[in-house]
């Protein structure tokens, strides 16, 4: 996770433009955004299901039943607990996304309102609060969490607090680049020429023309956050036991590396795919939402 | 150009004060009087009082905020409550320890993404910059702790190539220094390959649709050479902020890397502070870490000064 | 933009890389790994690091487990097999009525800081328990002396208020560390006693380094360079064992791999003894575990072999009670509370305590946490629904848990030998068993003859554990791992301390 806590947006930088392909087959949705949104549907589909089933109590230990090897019984086979991977991996979903869900909505609250104030008050109050964002931006959300921990106690929720302030930046910088572009246009002028309040305009031109950028932030920061629980899990930071955790499944993992492998396949593919899924639909979103191609128009 | 510099110089110095207030206040939230902290529950109220005053802690925030920046000012973070240990040694041990793991890895990874990013993007309508692409998509989701997981299995507990972790002092031992770093280095450099991979490919097929590659092409200079000579100074802006962005992140971010190869780094040493509530240690580390990644940010702005003409002209 | 530009940005970056590196100076960090390991040296992994090397004032067993009998020593020590032996005392004389101990001890015995241990130092180091310098809660071992005196240089005459059985035993233990009455200024860096090897060096987060002494007043150890690394990650000692780097895991934590290195020739797997009880502590003073009946269910609700199984790959021992087979007065209570979940809801009913929630405060130690999962998973089959608060040990368990008893349930392996009166004889102590029925009788049996105290105690062991006071899930097995050629590994845990002094190469 480190490195993804972080990943490409973490901090609002100028997102890699469209590729020259991507650009010319734009009229069809691209196959990254098909293959993201599946993956992604298949992440919140398990998790749904998960809620009201799954193969075994993920929770449950039996001792007798420890450390089996995959089979018609247990797909996934069953950890050092006698537990079913499988059911741990169905319900580790839902943390991922909770935490996911939670820390990009903080981020997206707090961030955007900013970058849009930022955005529109060009002046001292922009400033004051752009050099707030970059304050905040020295305070990774995995230090932020580390810290919390101590002071709050160490769960989930703090983890997915701390991301959720970590990430403001990132949000902070996208909408107040957005709302810079936007103000440009025609249109701002024609309804500050009309005397439409300032909150008005945010409302009713601003937001609904960045929105696009939010969303591929959005895709962007849920990969980081699923990466960023897991690393903190695996440090023991993140989600208790025993809720299931994909972070903590291979954590615990660790000790069974050549011998019973698939403790670390099942929660490692599993992130994998969550992660994969939210780049792939940030990327094929940021396809169709480019302000460039916007602006052309 | 000087004024640009110095009002980066100044933005830097103000973050950082303010950073540094930040943290000082956030960890006096922290519960727990480090008086008793440290003598224990049963302690008497004379060692109490006697203990504040010896560390200063009966002192009103503000000095006490004073006195910590003075000692930072000097390169001192004072002695822990906790270990009684004088803190500015081991932390001084510990930067250099991760600053090493970070600056090689990040190293790898641009000997890597660059080449690769470059070819993903030449051909980029070729099968094979398709699947580089493909690849360093996926690299990109992979959790480094699970590579660095794997790669101590296959190569220092199965195959025995490796060292499955532990530091070496270059001075000591420069052979089995190298020797160590080799998994961990790769754990957290190839997952940094694979995002920096991204960026370079995607930074340069933005320029190949440049005017002046087309002249350059047009001269006869084929796709790899025309970029090679005019193309990479361009896509340099994109690709030093990415590796600014990441280098902070990896900061803070190895932490888990260096769990796993039982490193000395800073972000171990910040995890079990916290879990031994050692305040001055946890204020002095993450005080090190925000003053790193202001300074790392602080030279991202210079460099784009030296990489996009248009900066420095309108400075 | 020209080639020459282009290759100047280049070496811009080049140059900025070199400078970071340039920052982290040659001298980088200080060593942890490589151990070539010449004969007279020793690299042993440890997990659980001690926050500083002062037993004194902080409670854990992480620091009498570096510094007993390696760096300190007592009057007495515990040997292999749990038995008294001599240590500074040469021999000692108890009175007819079993108050006065009149020890000879040792002669040209140094501290590591030069000073001569005499009579007066042994005065000292008892009466500074008594004081108010000794804020460790064992102080309590010693209330029982009255006096200390120092008849000559090697003369030491200690009076108790009473006979007991137990108080010599206990000198054998960190309490009876003897210190020099100059030496104790900085306990938590520089211990200075008269034990065969001295503190070198101690790096907070990474290792403590250990030196022989050439002027111990006994036989010097063969391994005079000692270095204890301390490992956040069971499975990291491990590895680094099987890489080399380490010679043996003492207490090893990850045990689903033993089976790996016993089919390893390279290696010695030992399963060694230890006074450590695995003890699930229920807090007997506050709601809902103010309830007998709710302890009680507690104790029907748990399969212990089951416990033994999932969290401890099968290796650990059912003991019943907080007394392990290696003790005096030791009895078989494992029937006492068989695994019976249903008499655990009725006694739970009983208690009007169904669908009760409570917290579990789980100290960071692998074996913590393993035992955690599948005790809240077996809680949960009763109706307790237990929901896991991890605190991070030592530093936050011992202040929250420990010291100040805010919590509910937690569970920690308690290593100290005959600790079963230090942990339920005292109703301040964080379980908060109340102690008024065992009072008397661990007094009368502590007074009596050896036979009246072993049946005292038992009868006392029996209460203790008629009242449910808290849940002894099993007896922790010391796990040693160590490359084959390592002799001398003290490999059962009689007391905390990891005695070195006996180690040797065998080539």
């Amino acid at each position: 996770m480190t490195t993804h806590l972080d990943a490409p947006d973490a901090t609002g930088v100028p997102v890699p433009p469209p590729t020259t392909t991507a650009r010319r087959k734009r009229a069809r949705p691209g196959i990254q955004l098909i293959i993201g949104a599946s993956l992604i549907g298949l992440v919140a589909i398990v998790a749904l299901v998960s809620l009201v089933w799954t193969p075994y109590d993920p929770e449950t230990t039996v001792a007798a039943d420890r450390l089996q090897f995959p089979s018609a019984a247990h797909w996934f086979g069953t950890d050092r607990f006698g537990r079913d991977v499988l059911s741990a991996v169905m319900a580790g979903s839902q943390i991922t996304l909770l935490v996911g869900f939670i820390a990009v909505g903080i981020a997206v609250v707090v961030g955007v309102p900013l970058g849009i104030l930022a955005g529109m008050r060009q002046g001292r109050l922009g400033d004051l609060i752009m050099r707030g964002n970059d304050i905040l931006l020295a305070f990774p959300g995995l230090l932020l969490a580390i810290v919390f921990g101590a002071v709050f106690g160490a769960g989930t929720v703090t983890a997915m607090v701390a991301l959720g302030i970590g990430s403001i930046p990132a949000f902070a910088r996208v909408a107040r680049s957005g709302t810079l572009q936007v103000m440009k246009t025609d249109y701002v002028f024609a309804a500050r020429a009309a005397n439409r309040s300032e909150f008005r305009i945010a409302l009713r031109h601003v937001l609904p023309n960045i929105s696009g950028m939010i969303v591929v932030q959005c895709s962007v920061n849920f990969g980081i956050a699923v990466l960023a629980e897991a690393g903190l899990s695996f440090l023991g930071l993140g989600t208790m036991p025993p809720t299931p955790s994909w972070g903590r499944m291979l954590q615990e993992s660790q000790q069974f590396l050549g011998s019973y492998d698939y403790l670390a396949i099942a929660p490692g593919l599993a992130i994998a795919v969550a992660v994969l899924g939210f780049n792939l639909l940030g990327d094929g979103l940021r396809d169709r939402f480019d302000p460039k191609m916007r602006s052309n128009r | 150009m000087a004024r640009r510099l110095l009002s980066s110089l100044g933005q830097f110095l103000a973050t950082l004060l303010v950073a540094t207030a930040l943290i000082f206040v956030m960890l006096r939230v922290m519960p727990g009087d480090p008086a008793v902290v440290a003598l224990g529950i049963n302690a008497t109220p004379e060692a109490l009082a006697q203990w504040r005053a010896e560390y200063g802690t009966d002192q009103s925030l503000a000095l006490q905020y004073l006195q910590w920046m003075g000692g930072l000012v000097r390169g001192d973070f004072g002695t822990s409550y906790v270990t009684s240990q004088d803190l500015s040694p081991l932390i001084v041990d510990r930067v250099q320890v991760t600053l090493i793991l970070v600056g090689l890895s990040m190293l790898l990874a641009l000997l890597v993404a660059v080449p690769l990013g470059m070819l993903a993007a030449i051909r980029h309508q070729h099968p094979s910059g398709v699947v580089l692409s493909g690849i360093s998509q996926v690299g990109v989701a992979v959790p480094n702790f699970l590579v660095g997981v794997l790669l101590v299995a296959v190569f220092a507990v199965h195959l025995g190539w490796f060292p499955s972790g532990g530091w070496v002092a270059p001075a000591d031992d420069p052979v089995e220094f190298a020797r160590r770093l080799v998994l961990p280095v790769i754990a957290l450099g190839s997952v940094q390959a694979a995002i920096i991979t991204r960026y370079v490919r995607s930074a340069v097929l933005e320029i190949m649709r440049e005017d002046f590659l087309r002249t350059a092409r047009a001269k006869g200079l084929t796709k790899g050479a025309a970029l090679v000579r005019h193309g990479l100074r361009n896509a340099g802006v994109p690709v030093v902020t990415i590796v600014g962005v990441q280098l902070a992140a990896m900061l803070i971010g190895s932490v888990v890397i260096e769990r796993v190869f039982v490193i000395p780094g800073l972000g171990s040493l910040l995890v079990d502070s916290v879990g031994n509530r050692d305040l001055l240690a946890v204020q002095a580390i993450v005080a090190v870490l925000v003053l790193l990644v202001i300074l790392i940010n602080f030279l991202v702005d210079l460099a784009y000064t030296v990489l996009d003409p248009r900066l420095r002209k309108a400075a | 933009m020209n080639a020459r530009t282009s290759r100047r940005a280049l070496a811009t970056t080049a140059a900025a890389a070199a400078a970071v590196l340039a920052l982290s100076a040659c001298s980088a960090g200080s060593s942890s790994g490589g151990s070539d390991t010449p004969s007279d040296a020793i690299v042993i992994g440890l997990t659980g690091e001690p926050v500083n090397l002062d037993f004194t004032t902080t409670s854990g067993a992480a620091i009498p487990q570096v510094v007993m009998n390696n760096v300190y020593e007592g009057l007495v020590t515990i040997d292999q097999e749990g038995e008294l032996q001599p240590q500074l005392a040469e021999s000692w004389e108890v009175s007819e009525d079993g108050t006065v101990y009149d020890f000879a001890l040792h002669d040209e015995v140094t501290f590591s800081d030069g000073e001569d241990f005499t009579a007066a130092d042994a005065v000292f180091s008892i009466e500074r328990v008594q004081s108010d310098a000794w804020l460790n809660g064992t102080k309590s071992k010693m209330d029982v002396v009255a006096s200390a005196e120092a008849v000559s240089d090697t003369e030491l005459r200690v009076t108790l208020s009473r006979p007991s059985n137990a108080w010599l035993f206990d000198m054998g233990t960190y309490v009876g560390a003897m210190f020099s009455e100059t030496g104790v200024d900085d306990l938590a860096t520089t211990p200075i006693g008269t034990g065969p090897y001295t503190v070198e060096s101690f790096v907070s987060g990474d290792r403590i380094t250990l030196a022989g002494r050439d002027d111990y007043w006994g036989e010097e150890p063969d391994i005079t360079d000692v270095t204890l690394r301390y490992f956040a990650d069971a499975v990291a000692s491990t590895n680094a064992l099987r890489s080399g780097d380490i010679d043996m895991v003492y207490n090893m934590q990850a045990p689903d791999l033993m089976g790996q290195f016993e089919s390893d020739d390279a290696f010695q797997v030992i399963e060694g003894t230890s006074n450590g009880e695995i003890l699930l502590s229920m807090n007997n003073r506050v709601a809902p575990f103010d309830d007998v009946r709710v302890r009680q269910a507690v104790m029907y609700a748990i399969d212990r072999q089951a416990v033994i199984d999932a969290a401890w790959a099968g290796y650990g021992t059912e003991i019943g009670a907080m007394v392990p087979p290696t003790d005096p007065y030791y009895e078989d209570l494992t029937d006492m509370y068989p695994y019976d979940p249903e008499k655990a809801r009725e006694l739970l009913a009983e208690a009007g305590a169904e669908d009760l929630s409570i917290t579990f405060d789980v100290p960071t130690r692998p074996y913590a946490t393993a035992v955690s999962e599948i005790v809240v998973s077996q809680l949960a089959e009763v109706g307790i629904d237990a929901s896991i608060q991890s605190s991070e040990f030592p530093a936050v368990w011992l202040d929250k848990v420990f010291t100040q008893a805010d919590y509910q349930m937690s569970v920690i392996l308690a290593v100290e030998a005959r600790d079963v009166l230090a942990t339920f004889n005292n109703p301040d102590y964080y379980i908060g068993y109340d102690n008024s029925k065992i009072a008397d009788q661990v007094i009368a049996a502590d007074s009596g003859t050896p036979e009246e105290y072993v049946s005292g105690m038992q009868e006392v062991v029996r209460t203790i554990s008629e009242d449910a006071a808290s849940d002894v899930l099993f007896l922790f097995p010391n796990l040693v791992v160590a490359d084959a050629d390592l002799d001398g590994i003290a490999a059962n845990a009689v007391t905390e301390s990891l005695i070195l002094s006996g180690l040797t190469w065998s080539d």
